[in-house]
């Protein structure tokens, strides 16, 4: 547990860094456009950010420190949530002024401080009227925020109003507000920020003409939140720097929630979290999952439990399966042997990957840019298919082949160059890198392309010879010359195309082997149970109702509940009964009817015991399992009472759901 | 392709049900009350002892199920305090369970129980309790927002306090306003405030929008227990129940024994009169000028003051209602259904 906390920190701080730094140039020239700004109209920026609004909080705050760090000004950042009215908004906005004020004064007089106090006390106590008190808590803030900056920057700093969610805001307190401050703005120089969740119309559409016209705005735009996602996957699972990887399936759980419901980077990295959590919890072998130099020492500290869960898992036992006999007794049954071919193991899957993510990116740079994107456009998606099943045998990558040996032109070139640097960049940085392979691969490239700048430069010189000398026969000639320089051109063309074929096949055989499959003790390091991952993050908690009344037999192992053909056996649990039935009525439900069907239904059951005597007794506990169990349903939602009609009740749903 | 199809197929059913069961306005139910059906009305005790002599079916099965959600309770316990909140769903009662997770885990710890299906239950009860049980502060806020952000930042400050909030019924009547939601999801966004909550209702999740569930931070598990509702639907005002809201003929029987004659009379002319008029649906009542001059004529009042008089004592034991209509005439109204102003005029015969 200690090392998935370690985990989760490290992911957060890279995961924060990377927000931060993504954000930094848009802030940049949010910043620059705060310190130009003359005022004679209020000046505003508008900030599209998307619809993923959980996000932005970290925009936000990374904005105002940005802000407030570059001696610009005071800044408040104010939600909707906490000004419903203009006075709470005013007062909102002093009392984060104020703050501001004393933590950038913090080292000086605590003639600030108190002066502070004393304004929010008296704030506090002038609540006659609202606007009243508005107008003076704004005339009495003016000449002391004149005072304050006036003796300490030769030029007024503005204030900078950031709205979190303009959308949210009541238009009326935003009107107000506009107009209040575009009175006062020679005196205390406002700088507004909306942060606008959806398209720049709703500004139009909140503020009347009058209002707007106080405003000088400027539209600044942030980065789309797909463009966020594929960061972060890059960042996140396409380095070898996190032991902990993702199964092919959990991935496209977490994408497909990010894609399909909500755009929210840090819903993703809450799946993401939660994916550590479960897998370091769940599984008893995720101690192993650690760092290459780590792996020795743990892997000796193994308990022999551990050790049989080692062999207990199916990857291993496929991979026993493969050993000679007198290894796979030694495998079963010593344990220090086992320990050592467990490291060897690890160190194998580090390494796989290590060649897995550079590999990776070289097909993406080949087939990011054919035409149609017969495997995606997107580096995960590329990642997907590839850890789903294997990539060589579906027809994607089939056609993919077909297209690139289409599109064999000189772009190819530049983007063999493109992945040469990749690779480059890769080895270069991984220096336990095993293949040697790799650098083979470079020096056929780089032979590729002296050969080609040589191929071009005789070109070129021919062709300037061509325009040289315009006698016919030095024409004729050097024309043939060319001809047949262009039909070798293009046997180095099929070269090429060779080239491709035999990198593709070789790598991808070799090392672009699915992880579940191929790879022994895989378990350790990948998560995939995709199924519990989408329970907990995408619940459907209609679904578990339905299926729970429908079938109670899913959750109560009981052999009398088992019934077949849709029906719902007699012994099923009143509720399900009760549901049963009126899931047979239409809009409204008679109550009397359905308590006479119910008692039908269950005298059926209790048939055999059933004695006459008593029948009264049993009719009222009948009825009292009924109103039981109507009044669950009533708490279900799934009907409610109605006035329609004496003693029915309305249903909610409709069909069979 | 075959199974989209069947999938497009089935999504087409789905909305020509729903058109089909909102198309007429006409309902065809038969017309059958309780009132004729019934010997007598069950009130919330006999219901309760009834429903404890019957035996519980499948007890043996629940357990097991049961016992299959407590062996989730280690896990849940680390997982609040990876910063994650802990929403439950399905079918049945998750009070026991969550009861159980308390005396289980949390013997040691400050929490916090709020039943959330108690009737009369507040958030601003809810952070009363926060501010003054846990944090020991006196004093009052005038808005529940300072009061959030008051506990929040001694929550900031004291790195020490922790919390661990058990909401039963997250969804129910009281806390499911928006307000409240929002309260609720700034409180469990705090890190050292753990929040584990239950929610029933089939749309409890359409209370809450993305700023909301990024605040909640939900982790959901499926904890079907098919445990009865007890606690919860002792609340629920049923239609099967006597209420103890609304008007009871018992209640209206014994108060009006303890009237004068006239006054007894006066009732007995306004109930007919509205029995008269019962299938007309938009019958206003009687107006005030129409009923003095009827019980003129009956001998029962001899001046407009009188039957005022009489009238408003009638309102204050509210056996009747007045309402002003679109031409300011005054309406009287008995707020009663009509087969319990039936019953009570046969018993009233019965009695001369």
């Amino acid at each position: 547990q200690q090392i998935q906390e370690d985990m989760n920190k490290q992911l957060l701080d890279s995961l924060v860094s990377f927000l931060s730094r993504s954000h930094s140039d848009f802030r940049e020239k949010t910043t620059e456009w705060t310190c130009e700004m003359k005022f004679r109209e209020i000046p505003t920026a508008a900030l599209v950010l998307g619809v993923n609004v959980t996000d932005h909080a970290l925009t936000f705050r990374g904005l105002s420190d940005v802000l407030q760090d570059n001696i610009t000004p005071y800044v408040a950042l104010l939600e909707a949530k906490d000004c419903p009215g203009i006075k709470n908004l005013m007062q909102k906005l002093m009392g984060q002024l104020m703050s501001c004020d004393v933590d950038v004064d913090s080292l000086e007089d605590e003639d600030g401080v108190q002066v502070s106090q004393n304004r929010i006390r008296c704030s506090m106590a002038s609540l006659i009227s609202w606007y009243e008190s508005v107008t003076k808590k704004t005339d009495s803030e003016t000449p002391s925020k004149k005072r304050n900056s006036s003796s300490r920057h030769w030029q007024s700093p503005p204030v900078v109003v950031i709205f979190k969610d303009m959308e949210s805001f009541t238009t009326k307190v935003l009107q107000d507000f506009i107009v209040i401050s575009s009175q006062h703005i020679h005196e205390l120089p406002l700088v507004l920020i909306f942060g606008i969740a959806t398209s720049p119309m709703i500004i139009h559409r909140l503020l009347p003409h009058s209002v707007s016209s106080l405003l000088c705005i400027e539209l600044f735009q942030s980065l789309s939140c797909k463009e966020h996602l594929s960061t972060i996957i890059d960042k996140l699972l396409l380095t070898s720097q996190f032991p902990f990887k993702l199964g092919g399936k959990v991935l496209q759980v977490l994408i497909n929630i990010f894609l399909y419901h909500d755009f929210s980077v840090q819903n993703f990295v809450k799946g993401f979290q939660l994916c550590i959590v479960e897998h370091f919890y769940s599984q008893p072998l995720s101690v192993l999952c650690c760092h290459l130099a780590d792996i020795k020492k743990r892997a000796y500290s193994l308990s022999h439990d551990q050790c049989e869960n080692i062999r207990r898992l199916p990857s291993f036992r496929r991979y026993v399966e493969k050993q000679e006999s007198g290894k796979q007794i030694e495998l079963l049954t010593n344990d220090s042997f086992l320990k050592e071919e467990t490291e060897k193991l690890l160190e194998d899957i580090h390494v796989y990957h290590e060649n897995y993510v550079s590999i990776l990116r070289c097909l993406h740079v080949f087939t990011s840019s054919l035409p149609k994107y017969p495997l995606g456009k997107q580096i995960r998606e590329l990642h997907c298919a590839c850890l789903e099943n294997r990539v060589w045998e579906t027809e994607e990558y089939e056609s993919c082949l077909q297209l690139a040996r289409m599109l064999n032109k000189t772009d190819l070139v530049t983007m063999l160059q493109q992945c040469v640097e990749i690779l480059m960049s890769s080895s270069g940085k991984k220096f336990d890198k095993t293949v040697g392979k790799l650098k083979g691969f470079l020096t056929q490239f780089q032979d590729l392309e002296a050969e080609a700048s040589q191929e071009r430069d005789v070109s070129i010189s021919s062709q300037k010879e061509l325009q040289r000398k315009t006698d016919l026969y030095h024409l004729q000639k050097t024309l043939l010359e060319l001809k047949e320089s262009r039909r070798s051109k293009k046997l180095t063309k099929f070269e090429m195309l060779r080239f491709e074929v035999v990198d593709y096949i070789d790598r991808l055989v070799r090392k672009y082997l699915v992880p579940a499959d191929d790879r022994t003790l895989h378990e350790i390091v990948y998560f995939n149970a995709a199924a519990v991952l989408r329970g907990h993050l995408n619940a459907a908690p209609r679904t578990a109702l339905h299926t729970a009344l429908n079938n109670p037999h899913w959750y109560l192992r009981n052999q009398a509940l088992k019934c077949d053909g849709g029906g719902i056996s007699n012994k099923a649990p009143d509720i399900c009964i009760v549901y049963k039935l009126h899931l047979e009525c239409g809009r409204l439900i008679n109550l009397v009817d359905w308590l006479e069907a119910f008692s039908t239904v269950v005298m059926a059951a209790e048939e055999p015991n059933a004695d006459a005597a008593s029948s009264d007794h049993v009719d009222d506990i009948i009825h009292a399992r009924f109103i039981r169990a109507v009044s669950e349903l009533e708490l279900l939602g799934f009907i409610k009472p109605s006035k329609q009609k004496t003693d029915h009740v309305a249903r909610l749903t409709w069909g069979g759901c | 392709s075959l199974a989209k199809k069947v999938k497009e197929q089935k999504m087409a059913n789905l909305v020509e049900e729903y058109f089909e069961a909102h198309s007429s306005s006409k309902v065809l139910t038969s017309d059958r009350t309780l009132q004729k059906f019934q010997k007598r009305r069950l009130n919330q005790q006999t219901l309760h002892d009834l429903l404890k002599s019957a035996p519980l079916a499948y007890a043996a099965e629940i357990r097991d199920l049961n016992q299959q959600h407590e062996s989730l309770f280690s896990k849940w316990m680390l997982q609040l305090h990876l910063g994650f909140n802990i929403v439950l769903y399905g079918l049945g009662s998750k009070r026991d369970l969550l009861e159980k997770f308390r005396t289980s885990l949390l013997q040691d710890s400050v929490h916090l129980v709020i039943n959330g299906y108690f009737p009369s239950i507040t958030v601003r009860s809810i952070l009363n309790s926060i501010t003054e049980e846990v944090l020991d502060h006196i004093g009052t806020f005038r808005s529940p927002l300072d009061q959030v952000e008051f506990i929040t930042k001694r929550f900031k400050e004291d790195s020490s306090l922790e919390l661990y909030v058990l909401i039963h019924n997250l969804d129910s009547q009281m806390l499911r306003g928006e307000r409240s939601q929002q309260i609720l999801a700034q409180l469990s966004s705090l890190p050292s405030i753990y929040l584990i909550a239950s929610i029933d209702h089939i749309n409890a999740p359409l209370m809450w929008d993305q700023a909301k569930l990024s605040l909640y931070n939900w982790l959901w598990y499926e904890t079907t227990t098919f445990n009865p509702y007890v606690e919860e639907t002792s609340y629920e005002n049923s239609l099967l129940v006597q209420q103890s809201g609304s008007l009871a003929l018992s209640s209206l029987v014994h108060v009006l024994h303890s009237l004068t004659l006239n006054a007894r009379g006066i009732f007995r002319l306004l109930a007919q009169h509205q029995l008269e008029k019962k299938d007309n649906p938009s019958y206003p009542g009687l107006s005030f000028q129409d009923f003095y001059q009827q019980c003129r004529e009956a001998f029962l009042v001899n001046s407009d003051l009188t039957l005022r008089a009489q009238l408003t004592e009638f309102r204050d034991h509210k056996l009747i209602r007045t309402k002003r209509g679109a031409d300011g005439v005054e309406y009287l109204l008995i707020p009663v259904d009509d087969s319990t102003l039936t019953n009570f005029l046969e018993k009233e015969d019965e009695d001369v």
